[in-house]
């Protein structure tokens, strides 16, 4: 039956959405190494491996694109 | 003992200190990790050298099989088995399978991390003979079972807070646990029977064994030097005779207990009765007459012999036991002997005397001389820990690998004539067979916490072994550490004798710390400072001092007649004496004990049993084995510390507080009377001035408050994680708290406290809260969700396994075009068709760049609601596939229903696969959970309130000072719940504040005359106050100055976790079930809320028959429906065929008539089977209940049909 969830809908102006400027995350992404720290390159469908150390966690890195909210 | 006494102050320098510099020697808080030191010490007796899996080896013994290839008859050659050496590795990569990792060491945070389980290799070194040859010994890898973290098999064994620190720990990491799929784990303390202490029982169940067999019995659970147990169970038969029964495999036996008896040792019909009967008692004829019948009737299967007995039981059981098909029976008898009967004794002759003292307990209690022995009490238990459950399981889990090589041996004899044991390539044919893989039966284990054994260890359950060690808060955290549970068997019982407060639990088991509700009892918690015992203590001098002092040993004499009182040693008895003789001997002991001299061990347990008229059976028992619970008091004549045990205190005078102590008869005094009392229940301040269910339920309320699990929470990743943001340290706590480091946890917030009934809102346990505090961060709390996003589990066997990968399949191409799509106007609704045409083209939707990177993964900050994108993934196309017209891209959405923010993502790497790409990741998501209406608080007294208003500050009351409270309750939260404690801790908490202090809530420190209100009362009129803590306040509203001083203080509120957010429900209409239409029930199903009998009464009550229609028939399950108005039936109603002219009609098939002849055109009408009919049409929609209609047609399935009468 009907799924949906009726919660309150703030009227659309995009709060919480910077709309995409994703043109400045370009090319091949860095990751930080659980283990060591240190920044890695990884290609899409390259095994998750640090360079240096060889760890198999990495982390994303925060953002770098403005992220803004609504103070509410 | 503690060194130094910790004290109530704030000490925030030194606690600023350790935060920042963690040491780097040792903890600050060693009473932290005495508390779980059982688990770890468990855990480390099964893996050190010479440890429980040797003894375990050892008991297991050689298993043998033949190949019969010799000519017939003889069994031909023979391999023989054994077990060399059990290894459990620590925690690494395995060389071969990863060859770029620089430290090979796995940490128990990857593990977190990754959801992977923390485990080591383990080993068996299997030695092999053939006949009598050398034996050859053979490596094999049984998989990798989980480990103890911070046991010697972890990486984090005895590294200092700082080190733990740089291996993404918590500073006082405790361990003890297991991590299982990212999961940490625990084993529950179960209790079980005392060990190797015959226990006189009385339960009417035993007569229902068999004919003539009666409610006595005398019960042993005798424990290997493994820690396996047997438990031997005499019966008392009507006639006097006595049986002696065991269970084996899940299957239960019976022997006659004299040929037991005849079979341990060479002996006659005389030694038996001689040592059945001391001299004083050969008058009593009760128990003569009982011997003599004994012996008597044994007489009928003529065994006589040692040899002859262990014959006949050898044959008995040599199937039952498994033995190789070469052993005699009389061997057979004897290992039967061996694993069966009173295995904690090795020697014939003690077993021998050990049953005679059963027998003569038994007999004892049939006649009434002594009273049974109650197994609910916490002096005939003893605490089975973990890792000595684990070490039982892996003990049988490779026994159970041996016979599983001689069945797969003896197989493969059967199916090939010429099997060489000598050849090596057919014994490793074999070895491939045989399942190999003990590790993922422990994982098992485990994660489910279902035993699945052949045995069943001895235990009354199977299931419910492992729980989940909760991180919600830091007291939930470490109480399930020192829970002890009585066995999930006992929660099926009606009766609640088993769920009863004894006496006995005082000091061992905490009397306040207990669930309400159906585990009320049976789950308990160890009192703070009780402990368990790991190791065996050394008895070594035991038997020369005994001497000393007069005791007559067994081997003189088989029993003395003026020596009745007998002296046991864990089970074995080493010594007899006369009962005044007795007193001496255990006073004596326990002197030197404290002492410290005669090489008697401190942890001794020395139960001294006086004679009594019908009492305890007497005698000395001491006992010196591993599980027993243990406590610290102190001996008066030495004015030192002793540790005392539960078997022992009953019969010892031990005074609470020093007043108390009686001169002559006190031995012993408690060091603190807060000693009873669990981590938990001590934190509760001034709980001696509260009603006692109010500490219970403050019990619960503390680990359920949101507060802070850990400082590590980075490196964690918990399903769902509580997080308080402005936890305080507590003003008013006890010193307990420091000596724990609770600082570290924080759990609450301190709050100024008014209680007032204000605005109407704080009526029935609701509670107001001040706006602007709520502003400053008071409460404000955060929820972590962890969630593991990925295909690692769809791994399908056979079929074509999809391969997918996280990324945009075109990723290039959305780089390249993703700019210019962006700037494409949408202004016109033409341009806005054109834009989502564009993004079509490249396989994916606007909305998912707004919350996903180009890497396909959640961009960290990034807000998310119900149904964003968190993750892009694609299937990798086969290259076969010819491309289709657009790239595929799928989503990961974000499932929850409120707004979250991502905080963190993980990349991880697949477990055990070096080049594999990136298969999971693990997203977690901050959910902000600011106080809410609705949302639940506590004191630390068991008074919980729901938040009701944030009211503004200009219209709180205030004081004279102008203080206004941070919390308003409503006075009548008092009156019945009696919590003083509140009061108390309001008072003590205003002055703590006024004058800068921390103060003591320590309980039992205020009496009659030395009152908690004077002292408070005075240091609150010292800074200015009112002594009594009332202070005249004025309406927020009008200024006017209320009637009444209003009493007002500062208490410590716990924010509860439960929630309004997670716990609302609504609906108007929704899913509904399909079989009977009604709502479906279930939040998370978006069902509704069941308006049951009770509901439905008062509606009925106030005779709002339309409302109640509207609840039960319109909003439920309301339809209309078809109905025959001639012969009242659903069933028969069917819509016609519609024809030109024809309007489809609904029809009563029963009524009408088939068409015959010749009608008129508009009367016949058709069915869908083209069937012709006249008539049947006087039918009408009613409105009914959709449940009608299916009880309709189940009623019509068994034959019944049900006719309805229409009207008008």
């Amino acid at each position: 039956m009907s799924d949906q969830r009726e919660s309150y809908q703030p009227p659309a102006g995009g709060a919480g959405r910077s709309y995409a400027g994703a043109s400045a995350a370009s090319g091949t992404m860095h990751y930080l190494c659980a283990e060591c720290g240190v920044k890695v390159a990884i290609n899409k469908g390259e095994p998750i491996r640090c360079k240096e150390c060889g760890h198999r966690i990495l982390y994303k890195q925060r953002t770098k694109r403005m992220v803004q909210f609504e103070a509410r | 003992m503690a060194t130094k006494k910790s004290s109530v102050a704030f000490n925030t320098l030194e606690r600023e200190n350790l935060f920042r510099n963690p040491p780097k020697d040792k903890s600050a808080y060693p009473a932290l990790l005495a508390a779980v030191q059982p688990h770890i010490d468990s855990f480390n007796a099964i893996t050190v050298d010479g440890g429980l899996l040797d003894l375990a080896r050892e008991d297991i013994g050689i298993k043998s099989v033949f190949d019969g290839t010799n000519e017939k008859g003889s069994l031909g050659n023979k391999l023989s088995l054994r077990v060399d050496k059990i290894y459990i590795g620590k925690p690494r990569l395995s060389d071969h399978r990863d060859k770029t990792s620089l430290r090979r060491e796995i940490f128990p945070s990857e593990c977190r991390e990754r959801h992977i389980t923390y485990r080591g290799k383990l080993t068996v070194k299997l030695g092999l003979r053939i006949n009598d040859g050398p034996w050859i010994s053979q490596d094999r890898e049984l998989g990798s079972i989980p480990v103890m973290v911070r046991s010697n098999r972890c990486h984090l064994e005895n590294l200092a807070p700082y080190d733990l620190v740089e291996h993404k720990e918590e500073s006082e990491e405790l361990g003890g646990y297991f991590i299982v799929n990212g999961i940490e784990k625990l084993i529950r303390l179960l209790i079980v029977a005392r060990r190797n202490h015959p226990m006189a029982i009385v339960r009417p169940s035993f007569a229902g064994r068999g004919k003539s067999y009666t409610q006595y019995g005398v019960q042993i659970r005798c424990v290997r030097p493994d820690q396996t147990s047997q438990t031997n169970v005499l019966h008392y038969l009507n006639d006097g005779n006595v049986t002696f029964r065991f269970s084996w495999r899940k299957n239960e036996y019976l022997i006659p207990v004299v040929m037991i008896l005849k079979a341990l040792i060479e002996t006659n019909d005389r030694e038996i009765f001689d040592g059945l009967l001391a001299a004083k008692d050969r008058e009593n004829t009760f128990l003569t007459d009982r011997v003599e019948l004994l012996l008597r009737t044994y007489k009928g299967y003529q065994l006589y012999t040692k040899k002859e007995t262990l014959q006949h039981l050898g044959e008995k059981f040599r199937i039952v036991m498994g033995v190789a098909s070469d052993m005699s029976d009389v061997d057979v008898g004897k290992e039967f002997l061996r694993k069966i009967v009173l295995v904690h004794l090795q020697d014939p002759r003690d077993k021998f005397r050990m049953m005679l003292f059963m027998i003569r307990k038994l007999y004892a209690l049939v006649e009434g001389s002594c009273t049974q022995d109650n197994p609910d009490a916490v002096q005939h238990q003893e605490v089975l820990l973990g890792g000595f459950l684990y070490g039982m399981i892996i003990k049988e889990r490779v026994e159970e690998y041996l016979e599983s090589i001689v069945k797969e041996v003896r197989r493969e004899v059967r199916r090939t004539t010429a099997f060489d044991f000598s050849n090596k390539e057919q014994r490793t044919r074999i070895f491939a067979k045989v399942n190999e893989n003990i590790g993922s039966a422990l994982e098992y284990f485990m994660s489910t916490g279902n035993l699945s054994s052949p045995s069943g260890l001895d235990l009354q359950q199977v299931s419910g072994f492992t729980v989940v060690a909760e991180k919600i808060n830091f007291y939930r955290f470490i109480s399930h550490f020192r829970m002890v549970h009585r066995g999930s068997f006992f929660a099926q019982l009606k009766t609640t004798t088993v769920r009863k407060l004894l006496p006995e639990s005082w000091g061992f088991l905490c009397p306040v710390h207990t669930p309400d509700g159906s585990p009320c009892g049976l789950l308990n918690h160890l009192a703070h400072k009780c402990r368990i015992t790991t190791t065996i203590s050394d008895t070594s001098s035991i038997r020369k001092t005994l001497a000393s002092l007069g005791v007559v040993s067994p081997a003189t004499a088989s029993l003395p007649s003026s020596a009745t009182m007998c002296i046991q040693l864990d089970g074995c008895i080493i010594g007899w004496c006369s009962p005044k003789l007795a007193r001496v001997v255990a006073d004596t002991l326990r002197y030197w004990k404290v002492e410290g001299s005669h090489d008697i061990p401190l942890d001794l347990e020395i139960g001294y049993i006086p004679e009594s008229r019908g009492g305890q059976y007497p005698g000395i028992y001491i006992f010196s084995q591993q599980a027993r619970m243990i406590r610290p008091v102190k001996y008066l004549p030495l004015d030192k510390e002793d540790q005392i045990g539960p078997f022992e205190q009953p019969y010892m005078s031990v005074a609470v507080t020093p007043p108390e102590v009686v001169p002559g008869e006190s031995t012993h005094v408690e060091f603190d009377p807060t000693n009873i009392l669990s981590i938990i229940a001590n934190m509760t301040p001034f709980s001696d001035f509260n009603q006692s269910p109010r500490n219970m339920y403050q019990c619960q309320m503390g680990k359920q408050a949101m507060g802070t699990p850990g400082t590590a929470l980075r490196h964690r990743s918990d399903n769902k994680m509580y997080r308080l943001q402005t936890g305080q340290t507590p003003v008013v706590r006890s010193p307990l708290y420091n000596e724990y480091g609770l600082d570290n946890f924080p759990n609450g917030m301190n709050a100024i406290v008014a209680v007032i009934s204000y605005t109407g809102y704080d009526m029935d346990d609701a509670m107001i809260m001040n706006k602007s505090a709520h502003e400053r961060g008071f409460g404000h709390g955060t929820i972590y969700k962890t969630e593991k996003l990925g295909w690692a589990e769809e791994k399908r066997r056979g079929g074509p396994s999809s391969n997918n990968l996280f990324g945009f399949i075109n990723q290039e191409e959305i780089e390249e075009q993703i700019d210019s799509i962006h700037e494409m106007g949408e202004s016109t609704d033409e341009e806005k068709l054109l834009k989502k045409k564009a993004y079509q083209s490249l396989g994916i939707k606007q909305e998912w760049l707004e919350t996903v990177d180009l890497d396909g993964l959640p961009k960290i900050g990034q807000l998310v609601k119900a149904g964003d994108a968190v993750a892009v993934y694609h299937e990798v196309p086969k290259e076969s596939e010819s491309r289709s017209r657009f790239p595929q891209n799928k989503v990961f959405t974000y499932k929850g229903s409120e707004d979250a923010y991502i905080e963190e993502v993980r990349l991880l790497g697949v477990e055990g696969n070096d080049n594999k790409p990136m298969q999971q990741i693990s997203v977690k998501y901050r959910i902000p959970r600011s106080p809410n209406i609705g949302d639940k608080f506590s004191s630390r007294h068991g008074q919980k309130g729901v938040l009701s208003q944030k009211w503004p500050t200009v219209d709180m009351p205030f004081t004279e000072s102008g203080m206004q409270p941070d919390i308003i309750i409503n006075p009548h939260a008092f009156p019945s719940r009696m919590t003083i404690g509140m009061f108390v801790e309001s008072l003590a908490g205003k002055a703590g504040a006024l004058h800068g202090m921390a103060q003591d809530s320590t309980p039992f420190r205020f009496d009659e005359h030395h009152t908690a209100a004077d002292y408070f009362g005075h240091q609150l009129k010292m800074a200015g106050y009112n002594y009594h803590g009332n202070e005249p306040m004025y309406s927020g509203i009008t200024g006017e100055e209320l009637h009444a001083d209003i009493y007002i203080g500062l208490v410590y509120y716990q924010r509860l976790r439960h929630m309004v957010n997670d716990k609302y429900q609504v609906r108007t209409t929704g899913k509904i079930s399909d079989l009977t239409h009604q709502p479906i029930k279930g939040r998370k199903k978006g069902g509704g809320i069941r308006v049951g009998e009770m509901e439905r009464d008062s509606l009925l009550a106030h005779g709002t028959a339309f409302l109640l229609q509207d609840r039960l028939l319109n909003c439920s399950d309301y339809t209309q429906t078809w109905v025959c108005r001639e012969c009242g039936s659903f069933l028969s109603t069917t819509p016609s065929i519609k024809k030109i002219g024809f309007e489809s009609q609904v029809r009563c098939r029963r009524c009408a008539k088939p068409a015959a002849g010749f009608k008129a055109e508009g009367m016949v009408w058709e069915d869908g089977n083209g069937g012709q009919f006249v008539g049947g049409s006087n039918t009408t929609v009613i409105a009914v209940p959709y449940v009608l209609k299916y009880l309709d047609v189940e009623l019509a399935a068994m034959g019944i049909a049900m006719k309805f009468n229409i009207a008008p």
